[in-house]
């Protein structure tokens, strides 16, 4: 048994895998299949000041290898996360990350006050490609990545700010370095690319919303490939994300720089997948008498 | 609940385009109520959703779904032979609550017949089942022995080519007047359950009426929450956990 603890930014996570915001809720529902104790973390689903019902329905389709998404950032509101969730979750004792959403910079940093101290880091959702207003506005550009990384670290006095990024951009080691100049303790990425599915025979989209955003064992080598431009970017840890289904896959991503992982889509796929790829990073760590999760990563030697 | 890896053990065509697919768990999965579904596998490994289908039969370790090919999952799902392996999450949903109630009309239209028969199955030793069946025409007419454990079944169809031309909703109102009754349950199209809703409301029913509905799933344990419909008061219910089966009092159809 390989030692699969990680500490990023001075909080320890069992084991470097974080179940992805909006594939599992807030953890009551799969903890009905498994007890989630057994994971790193946890992202919350994305979070609001205010409670939001988000998109209409259908909301979800699929693609070869993928799925697209656009359920709108509903969610019970920040405070009832507090009152009601957070509890349960302390009680678990995996890491809480709070994945949080705004309409303007000033939400952001209002919300992040709100969860200060209360959580083991905050993740900016700067890059939700299924609302309108705010989201993935900020999350293109240098400049307002910057700036809004800045805002909501000046809620923050003591919990880690972790800034999620957007695959929908134009360079990823700019937006990476303009999270760390606003401010940012370390880095998630990628969130889902945005995509549609037609229907031909109705000759319109699947997703009510027309577009949604692209998740799923399909989009993982560009998600590698963000994954190794960031860490090589940026001094401050990176978590990678995108497509992971197996012990290997995490392997794939710590190689390429990240410090941890999270799984999303797989949980659809297969209710039980974040144990069994635990279990299956440890098996090729002691398949390679590797000790340590820790020295894998950023391990990539280039052609 | 649990996420079982079953083996196939039959999938048969019974009428257009409808399957029986029976699976073998690997371990008795306890109750399964009428309205309760499972997450299945498609067999394509590049088909990474599970396809929530409602259960029509669980004796044991097996369990029977029916399923209509409509897209590639179904159409891969129909393809299954014996001794295939599938993943499965099961119970999933609420189920039909039949507690308290002895006479009960069933309104089912196509497909979603198959978690009516479920319910039929479960309780018609103790209780009286009066079923209004409706089907497109006389080749996707199905089941009808299931749907014989009803005290009475009455099958219509869209083109008359099976019983009477006409559809679920109306065979059931026709006789609603003289029928005794203390529980309503249906399920099938969206449009069914809207007409139904409607109907109902225009003649000041008061009796209970449960309706299980579908919506295209990402998780189907509550989770994602993708699958939502509204409620009275406009929030957000999700189908696969608080439903499927609501009061059709409670929800926006």
């Amino acid at each position: 048994m390989a030692d699969l603890s990680v500490e990023i930014c001075g909080v320890r996570l069992k084991n470097p895998v974080i179940a992805a915001s909006g594939t599992f809720g807030f953890g009551r529902e799969y903890d009905e299949i498994y007890d989630i104790s057994v994971i790193g973390g946890l992202s919350t689903k994305g979070m609001t000041l205010e409670s939001r019902l988000g998109n209409p329905v259908p909301r979800i389709a699929e693609g070869k290898s993928v799925i697209l998404n656009a359920v709108g950032l509903q969610n019970p509101g920040v405070e009832h996360f507090i009152k009601y969730d957070l509890p349960f979750l302390r009680e678990k004792g995996v890491a809480v990350i709070a994945n949080v959403a705004g309409r303007t910079f000033d939400d952001y940093g209002a919300i992040c006050s709100k969860l200060d101290g209360l959580v083991d880091f905050v993740e900016l959702n700067i890059s939700c490609p299924n609302v309108k207003a705010g989201g993935m506005a900020f999350g293109i550009k240098p400049e307002s990545i910057k700036e809004v990384t800045r805002v909501a670290k000046s809620g923050l006095g003591k919990t880690p700010l972790m800034v999620k990024l957007s695959p929908n951009v134009e360079s990823i080691p700019l937006n990476a370095q303009a999270a760390e100049k606003g401010g940012a303790d370390c880095i998630s990425l990628i969130n889902t690319l945005t995509g549609m599915v037609i229907d031909v025979e109705k000759r319109k989209p699947v997703i009510a919303n027309n577009t949604g955003g692209v998740s799923g064992a399909g989009i993982k080598p560009i998600a590698i490939r963000m994954v190794y431009e960031a860490a090589h970017a940026v001094s401050i840890p990176v978590i990678g994300m995108g497509g992971i289904t197996c012990g290997i896959d995490v392997i794939e991503f710590m190689m390429a720089g990240a410090k941890a992982v999270q799984v999303g889509t797989a949980n659809f796929t297969n209710a039980n997948a974040m144990p069994e790829i635990i279990a299956q990073t440890n098996e090729w760590l002691d398949n390679h008498s590797i000790k340590d999760i820790n020295e894998i990563v950023d391990t990539l030697t280039l052609n | 609940m649990k996420d079982l890896t079953a083996t196939v053990k039959s999938n048969i065509k019974i009428a257009e385009k409808i399957y029986m697919l029976t699976l073998v768990l690997p371990e008795n999965a306890g109750i399964i109520k009428g309205g309760q579904f499972v997450n299945l596998s498609t067999g394509d490994n590049s088909q990474l959703l599970r396809r929530p289908l409602g259960v029509m039969k669980a004796e044991g370790c097996d369990i029977t779904v029916c399923y209509q090919v409509k897209g590639e999952g179904t159409q891969n799902l129909a393809r299954s032979e014996a001794g295939q392996k599938l993943k499965v999450l099961l119970p999933l949903g609420n189920g039909f609550n039949l507690e308290g109630k002895t006479d009960i009309a069933v309104i089912g239209g196509g497909v979603g017949i198959f978690p009516l028969i479920a319910t039929i199955r479960e309780h018609c030793a103790s209780k009286n089942f009066y079923s209004y069946i409706g089907f497109r025409n006389k080749d996707t007419v199905c089941l009808l022995d299931e749907l014989g454990k009803s005290k009475s079944l009455t099958v219509v169809t869209d083109d008359g080519s099976y019983g009477e031309k006409g559809n679920a909703v109306d065979a059931y109102l026709k006789e609603a007047d003289k029928l005794k009754v203390d529980l309503i349950i249906a399920c099938g199209p969206p449009v069914m359950l809207k007409v139904l809703k409607r109907k109902l409301e225009e003649r000041g029913n008061k009796i209970q009426c449960l309706v299980s509905l579908e919506e295209r799933m990402g998780c189907g344990v509550g989770a994602c929450l993708v699958c939502v419909c509204k409620n009275k008061e406009g929030s957000n219910v999700r189908v696969c956990k608080d439903g499927p089966v609501f009061d059709i009092n409670e929800i926006n159809l």
